[in-house]
């Protein structure tokens, strides 16, 4: 039994010459808080879109709840909700006008949760759509995307335009969502604060693949820095195994390394009779040390 | 009773992750004293709601504790602290302790300390932990 909510095998996307994505492999199993993270143009919203149906993928295989992303049926598409990264709306609308649409087209829509939403998020419900800010028109796209209690949020840079407590509103709202751990979540994300908090994987893409996926506390565990000071000067050949990136100055050097264990720490400490202090990376850390080492 | 889950704190961006920063608190509490034999540790879910953090990562935290022997799962009740003795023998404990010494001797080395220096830095060290006891 095939447990993965999300499966791409060498996805690839080219737009013309253009090849966004090239061969994604990727496996999100049900209940997992995905953080999908990579710097601007590594291709988060075009994988995403992809995994929704809104972009046929040019080659590589892709299924979504175990179907193909480009022919979802329609009881797939209801179980989804996806919140893209600018929010269009009628701007002759209002706030609760909108809600009442969009809830229109579902079967299962929570019209007591969204009033929820509306108030947890400060939104007026009588306001004018043209009348909103661009993190109101996010909060309100979020309150849409997930008014009908899906099972799987896709949600592209759910973060990026709301102010510090907008985002805790939503990062509380994701948390109570997760609780019974049936429910799955993909977000796409350069702020990797609110990552820490909720995510249970992490999804670092650079360049149209994904260069690590697995669980965010593995990842942190076994990707460090280490400070080396040895009694006399480092060679420029110094070198420390799955290293990703290595400064030598003089008698120290700062290494980033993959994956460390004690082995290593014992090999450098006895070759060189030197110190070896290991400093722990928090994500933002991990994350542009791997970006660094392309 | 149940322990109250604000004494907990855990610091997202660091670099340790967050499921090991609520161990070691819990070990910490139980270290000084604030956390008994029999105590309750909070829900996984009040946990997880207090530090706004996934609920599966104070699970993890606990399935650790309980898998080390640091607390106990008590049907529909949650995770009791349990009496914990370290039942290893002396040569294993003091092998841990040695671990611990080996950088800080290697440093003292770097610094230019002789050994009676070394020594008369920890004996020292000693009688000051044993006035705080």
């Amino acid at each position: 039994m095939n447990n993965d909510i999300i499966r791409t095998s060498g996805l690839r996307k080219h737009f013309g010459k253009n090849e966004v994505l090239r061969g994604v492999d990727l496996a999100i199993p049900r209940g997992a808080v995905v953080g999908l993270l990579g710097s601007n143009g590594a291709g988060k919203s075009t994988l995403i879109k992809c995994l929704l149906g809104l972009l046929k993928i040019s080659a590589g295989t892709a299924t979504l709840m175990g179907e193909d992303p480009w022919n979802l049926s329609a009881h797939t598409k209801s179980r989804i909700g996806y919140v893209p990264q600018v929010v269009h709306l009628y701007p002759w609308m209002k706030v609760r006008q909108v809600i009442e649409y969009t809830g229109a087209f579902y079967a299962n829509w929570d019209h007591a949760w969204c009033r929820e939403l509306l108030d947890q998020w400060d939104l007026d419900g009588a306001a004018w759509i043209r009348n909103l800010s661009t993190g109101q028109l996010q909060r309100l796209g979020l309150i849409l995307g997930m008014g009908h209690r899906p099972d799987l949020y896709l949600l592209d840079e759910p973060a990026a335009s709301l102010d510090p407590s907008g985002r805790r509103s939503l990062l509380r709202s994701l948390l109570e969502i997760t609780e019974d751990r049936e429910h799955s979540i993909l977000f796409s994300t350069h702020i990797t604060s609110d990552l820490e908090r909720i995510a249970s994987h992490v999804a670092i893409m650079g360049n149209g693949v994904i260069d690590y996926f697995g669980e965010l506390d593995e990842l942190k565990d076994s990707v460090k820095r280490i400070r080396v000071h040895s009694p006399v000067d480092l060679p420029p050949d110094f070198s420390v195994p799955g290293a990703l990136r290595t400064e030598i100055n003089g008698d120290s050097a700062i290494v980033a390394v993959a994956a460390v264990n004690d082995e290593v720490i014992d090999g450098i400490r006895d070759r060189w009779d030197a110190s070896v202090d290991v400093e722990d990376l928090n994500l933002e850390d991990i994350f542009l040390e791997l970006h660094d080492a392309q | 009773m149940s322990l109250p889950p604000q004494l907990f704190r855990v610091a997202t961006s660091s670099g340790v992750p967050i499921f090991r920063q609520i161990m070691d608190q819990v070990r910490a509490l139980i270290a000084c004293g604030d956390l008994a034999a029999g105590e309750m540790l909070p829900s996984t879910r009040e946990l997880a709601r207090e530090l706004e953090v996934n609920m599966m990562t104070v699970s993890k935290a606990y399935s650790r504790l309980e898998a080390d022997g640091v607390v106990e799962r008590v049907r529909g009740l949650g995770m009791r602290v349990v009496e914990i003795r370290d039942t290893r023998s002396a040569t294993e404990r003091k092998r841990d302790f040695q671990e611990l010494v080996a950088p800080a001797l290697h440093r003292a080395r770097q610094l230019g300390l002789s050994d009676d220096q070394i020594l008369s830095v920890v004996k020292k060290a000693l009688k000051d932990s044993s006035h705080e006891q």
